[in-house]
């Protein structure tokens, strides 16, 4: 039997019955002793799986594949997957999810840097790209709705006439890490990867709808974009979301026109797009024409429904929702990525000091703390952690780990908001399109004998 | 007892977000009937690969189904046909991430 058929057969089996593939494949009798093996065969199989011996697996809880395994899963169907990397000027190392819409995430490996350069940074798309535009400049930008002064400008004169501002903001697909959700939930599949921190150039938000002259009935607003819809009908609008007026006004909420020092990537909205870091990325509209101020909660494609909405009550994974539950989803919960070792890394034998770093984030909170297992959560050790270098920038953190012996481990890194929660083992609250998806990163490496 | 139901909670599969196949064709697509009214009614707007993605139940590919139409634009099908593409979809697409069994759901 070829390696990979082998592995594969084994991911359908821990699918169908976790707890009966482990007693079949490994002799693993999870009812006897809950967290560990039968001592012998079983660990030595499970071991010649992974490619290594499996110094912590008296932790390993009962069920859980390998993270080694995991990455070989087919995601999809009974179509074998196979991880395919986008060919686009520009852009480099990002797995496609899907071409139509081009939806694409960064392996966390990528993400090393403080920020992330355009050619890594994710592409999440509802619709058809436009055409990048001859003329940026003269591209328009509709203010209107609840305003004293509906303002029509050039992206030129928006440019002269705001101030400018350069800030690293954080930026993430509101999907990210759905697919940790167990049953799926609808929508792609994203690992961790749907993020980024590019630093971002633009003029604030605020200013402009100042300049405006906000009515006292304002309260919200609704974003446009040049993007066309699938079906390829010119009245629909792919994507239309908006925030409550209040997070448009804070001082990073940006009208942003470039992208690492130069113009933005058609990929990522040129000539011009809104960047409200923090909350979901659907809010940072692409492409940007019109913002609507509107008097009440906007209620455009994207804004209803189970569209980028968590249930406040919560619900049996995989059931029916109940609409009156579901509530809009804004600032976006906290997530930690190890960024220096990229999963599936062999280590040299002998090797046993790693040192560990990535970057942390948590929405319109903090990273108070964070913490790296390297023995399924047994034990923990704190790692050093950076300030943010303004609000909404992720937060850079780093440890010195020992290893004890060879053979396959998992790094697993947590972070803890100033509010004292934690990343948690799953992804919780389950949700019918898939929002929250926030558990461990983990990171499986091999240390060769 | 709680520990076993926490050893169970903690047993679940996880996957990565990675999955592109070239679905450009029915055959790419699992076996079974209606196979090729449902390549034709998703693709005419979007990719295979998005529904390949995903995995479901009958209830929630029948609220997918009116979604498209509703929010998407989709053409809507003649019931005759919106059955056999929703007995397709589950067939070939059920959700396939376990965790603990639910008592909560048949």
């Amino acid at each position: 039997m070829s390696k990979s058929k082998r592995e594969r057969g084994l991911f359908e089996l821990y699918q169908d019955d976790p707890e009966r593939a482990d007693a079949l494949v490994f002799g693993r009798r999870t009812k006897i002793g809950r967290r560990g093996f039968v001592k012998g065969a079983g660990l030595a199989t499970m071991g010649a799986v992974v490619g290594g011996a499996i110094p912590f697996s008296a932790n390993m809880p009962a069920g859980l594949i390998p993270q080694a395994l995991a990455q070989q899963a087919p995601a999809a169907g009974k179509a074998p997957a196979k991880p395919k990397t986008l060919e686009m000027q520009g852009k480099a190392g990002l797995i496609v999810l899907e071409e139509r819409p081009l939806n694409c995430e960064t392996p966390a490996h990528l993400l090393d840097d403080d920020v992330t350069p355009t050619a890594n940074m994710y592409i999440r798309n509802n619709g058809i790209p436009p055409e990048p535009t001859a003329d940026p400049d003269k591209w328009q930008i509709t203010i209107d709705g609840e305003v004293n002064t509906p303002l029509k400008l050039t992206l030129g004169e928006l440019k002269k006439r705001f101030a400018n501002v350069t800030l690293k903001l954080q930026l993430e697909c509101g999907g990210n890490g759905r697919s940790f959700f167990v049953p799926e939930a609808r929508g792609n599949q994203w690992g961790h990867g749907a993020a980024g921190q590019p630093e971002w150039t633009g003029v604030r938000l605020r200013d402009v709808l100042n300049a405006a002259g906000l009515k006292p009935n304002a309260v919200y607003t609704a974003h446009y974009g040049a993007d066309q819809h699938l079906s390829g009908d010119p009245k629909r609008t792919p994507l239309s979301r908006g925030v409550r007026l209040v997070k448009a006004m804070e001082q990073h909420s940006l009208i942003v026109f470039a992208m690492n020092g130069k113009p933005l990537h058609i990929m990522h909205g040129f000539p011009v797009r809104l960047v409200v870091p923090g909350w979901s990325g659907s809010a940072s509209q692409k492409w940007l024409t019109r913002i609507w101020i509107r008097d009440k909660e906007h209620d455009g494609p994207g804004m209803t429904g189970t569209s980028y909405r968590l249930t406040n009550v919560p619900m049996v994974p995989g059931a029916k929702h109940d609409p009156k539950n579901m509530q809009i989803l804004e600032a976006m919960p906290m997530r930690s990525l190890i960024t220096n070792v990229a999963d599936g890394t062999e280590l040299p034998a002998g090797t046993r000091d790693l040192a560990l770093r990535g970057h942390a984030w948590a929405g319109e909170k903090k990273i108070a703390a964070m913490h790296v297992s390297i023995d399924y959560g047994q034990t923990w050790t704190s790692a050093e952690v950076a300030p943010p270098v303004n609000k909404y920038a992720w937060q850079n953190w780093r440890v010195n780990l020992r290893l004890p012996s060879h053979g396959y481990f998992e790094l697993w890194s947590r972070a803890t908001d100033n509010a004292g929660h934690m990343q948690p083992h799953v992804a919780p609250n389950w949700n019918p399109s898939g929002y929250g998806g926030n558990p461990f990163h983990r990171v499986a490496v091999l240390v060769k004998a | 007892m709680q520990l076993p139901r926490l050893a169970a909670a903690l047993a679940l599969a996880v996957t990565t977000g990675a999955a592109a196949g070239a679905l450009d064709a029915p055959e790419a697509l699992p076996e079974g009937e209606g196979r090729e009214e449902t390549f034709y009614a998703c693709t005419a707007c979007h990719g295979f690969g998005l529904v390949a993605q995903q995995g479901m139940t009958r209830a929630l590919w029948d609220e997918t189904l009116t979604l498209m139409v509703e929010r998407n634009n989709m053409q809507p099908l003649e019931e005759k046909e919106r059955v056999l593409v929703l007995d397709y979809l589950t067939q070939a697409f059920p959700p396939r991430r376990r965790g603990r069994p639910s008592p909560f759901l048949k």
